[in-house]
């Protein structure tokens, strides 16, 4: 059975209105900021601006692809936008996505006042700021961007079959950027370590601090290999060394090393969203998290067996063992599957409510786990020969990432709005921007399979009318851009609600469970002015109920 | 705290025995140098964690089921207001990596300029050694 309790009206006295700073001295405080939050928000705004830019790639690839024939762009162009596409959505856009709810909120839920390094902090995003922009500044050189896919695969790579500045902007961009990622990775694990609040065990912290530890640890194990060998590739392209050359085995030596990373950095971008859904959970849920210790398992077990299943992405290449890392890879959907386990369990007999939060990971539901399964077929050999390098394969690794980057950021977006910037998002808006976005998504990418399945190969500029493919292109252009209209809502929404009445309480959804919802909305500069004690790894639902007694660990 | 040495040390285990294993069924050279460069990543963190919280006691207010938040009270520890350094700092590295590109020329004028913006960023709150020449 299930305690419900009334929904108590929390009010904390409000601190007396700042007065509104010029935007020059806005503008300079942002700038030299070493305020986790501020950095936080300056992450989070310049990966959604890198998401506007790969999703406008994105279309120019589907308008292009909607008929036979060249529509309007030429090979050479097509190559370079789905390249920087891959590039932004991944690097530029998620991994800097997860460092920006990271800093927000992260030190919000241990009781931290900051994080370990804030001077590091700002370093880290000057370096992620200036690395991005160099890494598709390609676009503005007369050879154009990078046109050699977001993997780089030797000897594509090299300065004979990919002349030009641009690959050598996106090589060494992308170091920088990285370099700025490790820094982060570092931070966190430090401040996670050692400023948790009194009472906050390490099994008291909530899931999303977890998942960053844990999402740091693959930081620091992944991107230090992909430096190495983005400095290499760089080496071999400006003073002709032979590292990858394929005459020694460089081709396959480059596989290795960027699946090396590879594989970690999509964990890197499920890890943390996985977090944001389980903190969203048991708010709308209105019970605790089921499971809470077997949720930290799954992911120190994902994080663990992610370095030991890289070589799934080089199947076809007939060079590595296909049974063991087949083996390796089925192994890491158990983890998965407890989570999903986990998440069901918590809204089974609960009272789940569905405010736009909760909306939005219904979404990664539905969408991670078709994600998910598509991915146990694609760990099989037999059947990976089969539809490798097709839209089977694009479609799949879309409902992935889409499903817990996108829907998940929407979800965070949502949930911690109000902590954000202390004004609610309008959620009928909300429910507009998440349907067509839930069906725009589909749209896209669920006829994406059979059109692999068809035969039709990923990173091609052109088909034949013949092909029997273009129908299926059509439908999914068509829902390509009902999807990118789905912005829209969202656009006018954020517009709308930016004068609209603070909100009044510390925990405006009422459930709130973790520290974030025990302090005023936005918070102050050091982030508490009084703590609540922690007990539980709820610590603001025991302070707001303390008549519902939650079980401690 | 034990958690946090016996995460990064049972990780490092991990990545030696899947190392091992990888071996044993016949991997290549480059994974099982990854896997073994991985664990022993995990163990120095682990190691080194271990070791400092050996020195400086294991029992910290953060791990106490029963903490306070009064048990951290006084000085929260200095915090940078607001620091100019870490933009140059950045800035100047990427003029090495454009640069790198470029011309060797710019390489060589945002080297001294990272090395300058480093000694700032670095000497930010320093402050000047005591004066051996006191006047008492």
């Amino acid at each position: 059975m299930t305690t419900i309790a009334e929904r108590p009206a929390i009010a904390t006295p409000r601190q007396g209105v700042e007065k509104r700073d010029s935007w020059g001295r806005q503008f300079v405080k942002t700038i030299t900021s070493t305020d986790h939050k501020r950095i936080g928000y300056l992450y989070l705004a310049t990966s959604f601006a890198w998401f506007l830019v790969g999703g406008i790639l994105a279309l120019f690839l589907r308008a292009e692809l909607s008929r036979p024939g060249m529509q309007f762009l030429s090979n050479e162009q097509y190559n370079q936008i789905f390249t920087m596409h891959g590039t932004i959505m991944l690097l530029l856009f998620s991994t800097s996505l997860f460092i920006g709810f990271a800093n927000v909120i992260m030190p919000l839920q241990i009781g931290a006042a900051d994080v370990a390094f804030p001077r590091m902090n700002m370093l880290s995003y000057w370096l992620y700021f200036f690395g991005s922009i160099m890494t598709v500044a390609g676009f503005l050189t007369p050879g154009g961007s990078a046109s050699f896919g977001w993997t780089a695969y030797a000897p594509l790579s090299n300065s004979t079959y990919s002349p030009g500045i641009g690959g050598d902007l996106w090589i060494v961009g992308l170091t920088i950027s990285g370099l700025g990622t490790i820094l982060g990775g570092v931070n966190f694990i430090t401040t996670i370590f050692t400023m948790r609040a009194p009472g906050m065990t390490m099994f008291r912290m909530s899931i999303f601090s977890w998942n960053t530890l844990l999402t740091s640890i693959l930081v620091l194990l992944a991107f230090p290999p992909l430096a190495a060998a983005l400095l290499a590739l760089e080496s071999d392209r400006l003073f002709g060394s032979h590292i990858f050359d394929p005459a020694n085995g460089g081709a396959m030596l480059w596989q290795h090393l960027f699946w090396f990373f590879g594989h970690p950095e999509v964990y890197i971008l499920a890890l943390p969203f996985f977090g944001i859904v389980t903190e969203i959970l048991p708010v709308f849920s209105r019970k605790p998290i089921f499971g809470y210790k077997g949720l930290i398992a799954a992911t120190i077990a994902i994080a663990a067996l992610s370095v030991a299943v890289w070589a799934h992405h080089m199947f076809a290449t007939g060079q590595v063992l296909l049974p063991f890392f087949s083996f390796m890879t089925f192994l890491i959907g158990v983890p998965t599957g407890v989570k999903f386990f986990n998440w069901i369990g918590t809204m089974w007999r609960g009272h789940v409510s569905f405010e736009s939060p909760m909306l939005f990971v219904m979404g990664f539901l539905v969408t991670f786990l078709f994600g998910g399964i598509t991915g146990i077929i694609l760990a099989s050999p037999p059947l990976d020969f089969a539809v490798s390098a097709t839209y089977f394969v694009v479609a799949h690794f879309h409902y992935v990432l889409f499903g817990t980057v996108v829907f998940a950021m929407f979800a965070g977006f949502y949930f911690w709005w109000p902590k954000f910037t202390g004004r609610m998002l309008n959620e009928r808006l909300a429910k507009v921007h998440f349907w067509t976005l839930f069906f725009g998504f589909h749209m896209t990418f669920l006829i994406q399979h059979w059109l692999g399945i068809k035969g039709f190969p990923r990173r091609y500029a052109d088909y034949l009318a013949s092909d029997g493919f273009t129908e299926m292109n059509m439908f999914s252009t068509v829902g390509s851009a009902l999807l990118a209209l789905s912005m829209i809502p969202f656009f006018i929404n954020v517009w709308i609600t930016r004068k609209s009445p603070l909100v009044e309480s510390d925990d405006p959804w009422g459930y709130g469970s973790s520290l974030e919802w025990a302090t005023s909305c936005p918070p102050p500069r050091h982030n508490f002015l009084s703590m609540p004690r922690i007990r539980s790894e709820r610590p603001a639902f025991d302070l707001h109920h303390p008549h519902i007694k939650t079980e401690g660990h | 705290m034990k958690a946090n040495w016996q995460l990064f040390s049972g990780l490092a285990i991990f990545y030696f025995a899947m190392a091992l294993v990888y071996y044993y069924v016949g991997g290549e050279a480059v994974g099982i140098t990854g896997m073994i460069l991985a664990g022993c990543l995990s163990g120095m963190v682990g190691f080194y964690i271990w070791f400092t919280q050996k020195r400086i006691g294991f029992d910290i207010p953060s791990d106490d089921l029963n903490g306070e938040i009064a048990d951290d009270a006084g000085e929260l520890g200095f915090y940078s207001p607001h620091s100019w350094w870490p933009l140059p700092v950045a800035f100047c590295a990427t003029g090495i990596g454009v640069g790198l590109i470029v011309g060797w020329w710019l390489v060589v004028i945002f080297l001294g300029a990272l090395i300058f913006s480093i000694i700032g960023f670095v000497t930010e709150y320093e402050k000047p050694l005591p004066s051996t020449s006191a006047h008492h």
